[in-house]
């Protein structure tokens, strides 16, 4: 995950605080997993490290959450080569649901139950999703649509593959 | 001990079965629905869910089991009382809406008060309200032809909602129509069957639209494969 590019993205309207830096991814990305505090100093520090930020201000005594960061240029040329750069299509993947299943087959546990139970868990996602209306910023509406498209997109695999196995079942029962 | 009797459900199915002419369509379906339930009804292309729906609509008859409407069993009681009940009871939405073309609107909306006696007035009147009630009250003069899909779409809850039915039966309401309309449209059905405690069915190959559901009832080769709550 590009947590250090979005870090010098979410530097780049101006100096800021670390917690600024969380508050501000957490605004970006609605409905995702917030920024962990312990991720940002990590990301910040080695930032640092590289050149890509700078401390401008820092409290005598303070800790992390008392210092104030800053892109760099050359953080600058790095945040807008990255923004250019277009992401290489995944290749297979292996997230946990299809760890999962794959485990259950092989194990011999019962695997259309799991699928029946992940498509629900995966239902009510959206469900909880479409209740609470996206806030009404420039992005926030676009975050929405991706997670709810990708739910959407897992369903319809989950679909087939619950077919394929029922069709497995009954043709080796 | 004196207490009220569980109301029965709304819709029941037991044992449905149903051929075509080389092709069994449902092979023992078994079912209860609640008012105000949503139920969403999936499965892949030809499990026979689209049967079960014209089963439980009286579109079709089933050639085993009982389709209850309220506590009542529809095949056992006379043509007539049958007819009324079904018009009466179940409220139907189709992918296509399939409104009259060369009536209005508000016309198509009324026909169901209209063929069960109501006075013409009287059934504009309520038609009037449902239009208003789906958001499209403007367009109460035009014919299905000058309307959009999701236009024609809405007019089609409308009709299924304007007897106050107890059970509303939609095939694939969100199939023909992108996913804005879709959703619009999806969020008419729901408000408007919530509106009148109706229990609301939906057959769907809709993710978006079965995460709706309070209910997943998942069909396979006719019959159920699994059954969620959501």
């Amino acid at each position: 995950m590009a947590t250090a590019e979005l870090v010098l993205g979410l530097l780049s309207a101006g100096p800021a605080h670390g917690y600024d830096v969380k508050r501000g991814h957490d605004t970006w990305f609605p409905d995702s997993r917030p920024l962990a505090f312990g991720q940002v100093y990590t990301t910040l520090g080695r930032l640092e490290r590289d050149g890509l930020v700078e401390v401008v201000d820092k409290t005598a005594g303070g800790g992390p959450d008392r210092t104030v960061y800053a892109l760099t240029s050359k953080g600058r040329d790095h945040l807008s080569d990255w923004l250019s750069d277009p992401v290489p299509p995944a290749w297979g993947s292996a997230d946990e649901v299809l760890r999962k299943l794959v485990a259950a087959i092989r194990t011999g546990g019962d695997a259309a139950a799991f699928l029946a139970r992940q498509r629900a868990s995966h239902l009510r996602r959206i469900r909880e999703l479409r209740e609470t209306p996206a806030e009404d910023d420039p992005t926030s509406p676009l975050v929405r649509e991706y997670i709810v498209a990708h739910l959407d997109a897992d369903l319809r695999w989950l679909d087939s593959a619950l077919e394929h196995i029922s069709d497995q079942r009954e043709a080796h029962p | 001990m004196t207490g009220l009797m569980a109301a029965p459900p709304a819709l029941e199915l037991s044992g449905v079965k149903y051929s075509y002419r080389r092709n069994t369509a449902l092979r023992g379906v078994s079912l209860r629905i609640k008012s105000g339930e949503v139920v969403a009804i999936t499965g892949a292309s030809g499990c026979g869910k689209s049967t079960l729906l014209h089963c439980a609509a009286g579109i079709l008859s089933p050639h085993y089991g009982t389709v209850r409407l309220a506590g009542q069993d529809v095949a056992a009681l006379p043509e007539e009382e049958r007819a009324r009940l079904r018009r009466t009871k179940v409220g139907i939405v189709l992918q296509f809406g399939q409104l009259v073309p060369d009536l209005s609107l508000l016309d198509n909306v009324a026909l169901p008060l209209l063929l069960d006696g109501h006075e013409r007035a009287e059934a504009q009147e309520t038609a009037r309200g449902w239009l208003e009630q789906v958001g499209i009250a403007d367009e109460a003069e035009a014919v299905p032809a000058e309307l959009s899909g999701g236009q024609t779409q809405r007019a089609a809850v409308a009709r299924a909602l304007v007897t106050g039915p107890s059970v509303v039966l939609a095939d694939e309401p969100t199939g023909s129509l992108d996913s804005r309309a879709g959703q619009e449209l999806l969020d008419v059905l729901l408000k408007s069957a919530r509106y009148r405690g109706a229990a609301l069915v939906m057959v769907t190959h809709d993710n978006l639209v079965a995460a709706s559901a309070d209910r997943e009832i998942r069909l396979r080769d006719g019959v159920i494969q699994h059954e969620v709550v959501l």
